[in-house]
């Protein structure tokens, strides 16, 4: 088969981050081709650039042979590429028909309804795709949303066809289904680049495998020659690093228990589908896995900011699953979220003042509703420097600070309080590695302190690092929980792309 | 930069002078003196700047926490009809009963008016500038029912259609000796007007409540995980907004009117709109920035006697400062969207 | 009380003359927000056409000219609008209110200079009233259709061609697509500011139009401040009548027949207790908010509505 796209030497800078640092991708025409990887590998940045919405730092593109320079989605879409992105680019209150051709009516400028819906049905008929033309989008459920959008590229006569993690919202029947459509399409002579991270799907329709780790190649591989183990181990394979001596720390007393818990994403798919996890007093509780399967709404579950439709969570003796954040935090829960500045820092605040966030209301900070500045203001200067904040002044603004110091005011305004359980998200992303190693001494300080911890991660060193037991997370539910021991970067590995492991 | 807008407003100002055949100086020399010539004028700027003021906290508190209150000025007139009444109904209490009364009425007045606006809000989601634009024009035509053959209406009123006066209990007496300023109409309200920016200033930066909502207006997800809940606070705050509308429209019957008429202190709430922009939502700008449109609002006045250049040409210059703040609004804003809150922090 | 103050003929006539311009801004406000923006500024826009079709007429003698010169106003103010709020991506509630503060101050400085106080010219080019007498057979409505300005017409003109602009093609539906998703229509190839700014310039237009009404058509002259809220109540009526063309008409005609109903009941008693007029005229205002809040009906606007857009930066 002819090569029908060469992308080479493709780099990408986001401020301080390289996303990308010289990556090549070659797919051959009429293949179904997975590109591979964890989260921030890559894989994402590297087709928004192939279907022009970024512009590649170096690197060329060769498509069907020539030269390309693709500086926008319509230059993408002349060339015959098409993307079925993650998040669907569908308006909502539009029927199927209007969306598909939007943009692309070929008529105009009278809107005929019947012949829109005509060349809908007819490319329905061509690729085997069923979903009603004249139903609104908002009306249907999102595993027919994405048949939309697939339509959507191949009425624009696109012959490469991009899905960026597709089977992310999908049922298992409907992943099922969409496997159907996608080797019919390749049947018709289509060429398909698959972005995921599960094994299961690279395993089922794929011809090639390219896999991205850190924003360069580690692999290329072809699928009906490779196995899940090989791939996994691409995907997460670098030096082991060693797991931090100490104690056993754990007591076999529960703090946190969560058991079948459900509940919705934003987008009111099933983001939670029973989970079941213990975290006791003095552990670590690891929970691995590559970002979007759920990690995030568990963390807001527990917290009460995210509705709970089946399961308990209990904190010590009590059922918190109902109760709102401020009642979960007064049985003794500390939160540091993924997005500090965000979600866990008011930044134009001081550090002071973000040291009491949640606390405004009592004493010592306040007493009868009036704020007690000098308390604050002292109080404030001893926890920066406790936490090593830098600058050690509370009056700064912390939206001034670097992250590492924004995340130590976080850390410390949590911990201050000698909390039973601190469920903590991505705690040492976009940090320097003094202030990662800051962050990991407090949390095992904790730990050790009889505090139970939940910490959620896609980085799997600090994973192995940490925890003393493993959680791997995969489409919503805890596959595996392993004792940090057993937990090879393999075993791992395997687990976070949804390998089940078979009893031995 | 809030001192940019004025530059640049004023400066267009003056090219629309220029146009129209006049001289800027002139102008602008006859604006100047006719709010600070005298010692008069500026008990006039003054009498007016004291209800902008006050309109101007309650744009500014609502800002704080995100919320938009484009309703200063239909919770001022709810305050002022308030107070009318009650200084009007019981006119033999003494003023150590009447005034206290007569100004908690114009609060709760107005108060109430604006937990409308945000219990619709917090329940079901309603957008509080549409709700209070609706509210603004609602009660000025129950206004206009109260005064002209309603309850309100007061007997035998010749011309513009008013209330029967306030007893004199309620009345905010002037505080400027007649000897030192003949005429002035400068009254106990300025004092209110004072202890209302202090109260604002404290409720803000002093109080738990106030760190809540400063909280919410900048980080509302930080302030939900933290425990608290944007929903239970929009009430409040609108009521607190409205309450110092509502004072707004107390001080101006009690202290400057005695009653309440048709067309009652038309136009603050939405130059205090402007106050509370340019005065960047804090205590101090707002003061100053209302002292500003008030000398505005006056020296226009006597510019169009003096000078013969049309008063209108200061609501142009209002407005270009508006303009030129949204537009620095969005400078200071540097990715995705904020609200007036979050870039005016 | 007769049947005749709440029916009769008159009533009838004085609902479509009020309505007309606020149906008028109603339409301007559907075009906009269709497009994701919010335009408060509408009343500013009518307030210049009223002002600057009453200028061009007094200086050029000419309806045509003065129609055009008004319209041309309004979109001026609305082009402003569209700068602050789709390329400088400004609060557009602000701007939007900064506007219609400088049309008023603008129309009301330039009355003054130009005309000072004596007033705007009175021999002044009218707008043509369409008589159709043949109707005057039919009670009641014939009556109420037969002696109406052109602009009227113009205006249930302008209704059908945007429902059908809006719904039935093409333009129409990327507009409406750039207002609900701005992002799905930018990665279709849909230029999203674009079709924004003419979204905004067209309903600078439309509202201007309402004011030439008010001014050319049915005061024959301008007075300060002339159009009285009657925009903002055009987007009451574009809320009531949920964002659509003919929707936006029946509630303006709904808000204007309760203004008539104003007038014609004055110092009418129902078992001697005087019907308080003044309190009809609250009713578009309240029921916009019981709309709003999903009382009456539900009532959405379009998605991105108000809310400045970003291109995804390369």
């Amino acid at each position: 088969m002819p090569v029908l796209l060469e992308m080479r030497g493709i780099a990408k800078q986001f401020g301080e981050i390289q996303a990308l640092g010289g990556v090549d991708l070659v797919v051959n025409e009429g293949e179904i081709h997975a590109l591979v990887g964890e989260n921030g590998a890559g894989k994402t940045t590297l087709m928004n650039i192939l279907y022009g919405l970024y512009h590649p730092d170096a690197g060329t593109i060769r498509f069907r042979g020539k030269d390309v320079r693709i500086t926008g989605p319509r230059d993408a879409i002349a060339l015959g590429i098409g993307m079925i992105h993650q998040h669907f680019m569908l308006v909502p209150p539009l029927t199927v028909a209007e969306n598909v051709v939007l943009g692309e009516e070929r008529m105009g400028p009278r809107l005929s309804t019947r012949a829109i819906e005509g060349r809908v049905r007819e490319l329905e008929e061509k690729f085997k795709i069923v979903v009603e033309p004249s139903a609104r989008i908002e009306d249907i459920p999102l595993g027919l949303q994405q048949r939309v959008e697939i339509l959507k590229v191949l009425y624009r006569g696109s012959e490469l066809l991009i899905f960026d993690e597709p089977t992310a919202v999908l049922t298992p029947q409907e992943v099922d289904e969409l496997f159907t459509i996608v080797r019919e399409l390749r049947s018709e002579g289509k060429t398909l680049i698959l972005i995921t991270h599960k094994l299961r799907e690279v395993l089922a329709v794929t011809d090639h495998i390219t896999v991205l780790r850190a924003g360069m190649n580690a692999a290329e591989l072809v699928t009906k020659d490779t196995n899940a183990r090989e791939i996994a181990q691409a995907m997460v394979g670098r030096e082991l690093h060693d797991i931090r001596p100490r104690e056993a720390t754990g007591t076999s007393l529960p703090i946190l228990q969560i058991s079948r818990l459900e509940a919705l994403s934003d987008r009111g798919t099933k983001a939670l589908r029973g989970v079941d996890l213990v975290v006791h007093e003095g552990e670590i509780l690891g929970v691995a896995g590559v970002g979007g399967n759920g990690q995030s709404e568990l963390a807001q579950c527990i917290l009460g900011l995210r509705p709970v439709t089946e399961g308990t969570i209990t904190v010590g003796a009590a059922d918190i699953a109902h109760d709102d954040p401020k009642r979960t935090r007064e049985r003794g829960v500390a939160y540091v979220p993924e997005d500090r500045r965000v979600e866990g820092l008011v930044l134009p605040f001081t550090v002071a003042d973000n040291f009491i966030l949640g606390k405004q209301d009592r004493p010592p900070y306040a007493r009868r509703g009036v704020l007690q500045r000098e308390t604050i203001a002292k109080e404030g200067d001893r926890l920066a420097k406790e936490f090593d904040v830098r600058p050690p002044n509370a009056r700064v603004i912390v939206g001034t600070l670097s992250g590492g110091n924004q995340q130590k005011v976080v850390l410390g305004r949590e911990i201050s309080e000698s909390p039973r359980l601190i469920v903590i998200s991505q705690p040492t992303r976009g940090l320097d590695i003094g202030s990662t190693e800051y962050v990991h001494e407090r949390l095992l300080e904790q730990r050790a302190r009889g505090c139970g911890i939940l910490l959620i991660s896609s980085e799997l060193d600090e994973i192995r690092a940490l925890s003393d037991r493993i959680a791997v997370m995969f489409e919503g539910r805890i596959v595996a929980t392993l004792d940090a021991k057993e937990a090879t970067e393999e075993r791992l590995g395997l687990l976070m792309a949804g390998q089940k492991e078979t009893v031995a | 930069m809030p001192v940019i807008s004025v530059l640049v407003a004023l400066f267009i100002g003056a090219i629309f002078v220029l146009i129209s055949g006049h001289n800027p100086i002139r102008a602008y020399a006859a604006l100047i003196l006719g709010a600070f010539g005298s010692p008069y004028d500026i008990s006039e700027t003054l009498v007016i700047a004291v209800p902008l003021t006050l309109a101007g906290l309650s744009v500014a508190v609502a800002f704080r926490t995100g919320l938009f209150n484009i309703g200063a000025q239909g919770q001022l007139l709810v305050g002022a009809l308030a107070a009318g009444w009650t200084g009007s109904q019981f006119p033999d209490l003494p003023g150590i009963v009447l005034l206290p009364l007569t100004l908690i009425s114009g609060v709760l007045g107005g108060a109430g008016y604006g937990a409308i606006a945000g219990w619709l809000k917090a329940t079901r989601g309603v957008n509080e500038v549409i709700t209070t634009i609706m509210q603004n024009y609602i009660v000025v035509f129950v206004m206009h029912w109260l005064l002209q053959d309603g309850p309100m209406t007061a007997p035998n009123a010749a011309g513009t259609p008013a209330s029967s006066p306030i007893g004199a209990g309620a009345i905010l007496p002037v505080i400027i000796p007649n000897e030192l300023v003949p005429l002035s109409r400068l009254h106990a309200g300025i004092v209110l007007a004072v202890l209302a920016v202090i109260l604002f200033w404290f409720l803000l930066w002093r109080t738990s409540l106030g760190y809540e909502l400063r909280a919410v207006g900048l980080g509302a997800l930080a302030a939900a995980q933290a425990g608290i809940d944007p929903k239970r606070r929009m009430v409040l705050v609108m009521a607190i907004a409205g309450g110092f509308a509502g004072l707004a429209g107390m001080i101006q019957v009690s202290g400057l009117f005695h009653r309440v008429f048709d067309g009652f202190s038309a136009g603050f709430g939405f130059d205090a709109i402007a106050v509370a922009l340019l005065g960047k939502n804090s205590p101090i700008g707002i003061t100053l920035a209302a002292i500003l449109f008030a000398a505005f609002a006056r020296g226009g006045t006597l510019m169009q006697a003096n000078a013969g250049i049309s008063s209108h040409l200061v609501e142009v210059i209002e407005a270009l400062v508006l303009f030129v703040i949204a537009a620095e609004t969005i400078v200071r804003a540097i990715a995705g969207r904020r609200g007036p809150a979050q870039a005016l922090a | 009380m007769n049947i005749e103050v709440l029916i009769g003929a008159g009533v009838l006539a004085a609902t479509l003359r009020l309505a007309t311009p606020i149906a008028l801004a109603a339409l301007g406000g559907v075009v906009t927000e269709r497009s994701g923006v919010t335009n408060i500024a509408l009343e500013g826009c009518m307030l210049m056409g009223a002002f600057f079709a009453i200028f061009a007429a007094d200086k050029t003698g000419s309806l045509p000219v003065a129609i055009l010169v008004g319209l041309i106003a309004g979109v001026a103010l609305a082009g402003l609008h569209a700068l602050a709020s789709i390329t400088f991506r400004a609060d557009q509630i602000v701007s939007g209110m900064a506007l219609n503060i400088l049309a008023l101050g603008l129309t009301s400085y330039l009355d003054y200079e130009l005309y000072g106080t004596t007033g705007t010219p009175a021999s002044l080019p009218g707008v043509p009233t369409v008589d159709l007498g043949f109707l005057s057979a039919i009670p009641v409505l014939g009556g109420a259709f037969g002696h109406q300005s052109s602009i009227l017409w113009v205006t249930f003109l302008l209704v059908i061609v945007l429902e059908l602009f809006l719904f039935r093609t093409v333009p129409g539906l990327r507009l409406r697509a750039v207002g609900e998703h701005p992002r799905a229509a930018e990665t279709v190839g849909i230029d999203v500011r674009r079709t924004r700014y003419w979204a905004v310039l067209a309903s600078g237009a439309l509202a201007a139009l309402g004011g030439v009404y008010l001014s050319m058509a049915v005061a024959g002259s301008f007075t300060d401040g002339m159009t009285n809220g009657k925009g903002f109540i055009g987007l009451a009526a574009m809320i009531f009548g949920r964002w659509k063309p003919v929707g936006a008409l029946i509630a303006s005609l709904i808000f204007g027949y309760g203004d008539a109903l104003s007038v014609s009941l004055q110092g009418v008693s129902i078992a001697d207790v005087r019907i308080p007029v003044q309190l009809l005229s609250t009713i578009p205002y309240v029921l916009t908010i019981l709309a709003v809040a999903g009382f009456v009906g539900r009532s959405r606007a379009p998605a991105a509505d108000g809310l400045p857009y970003e291109s995804e930066g390369h």
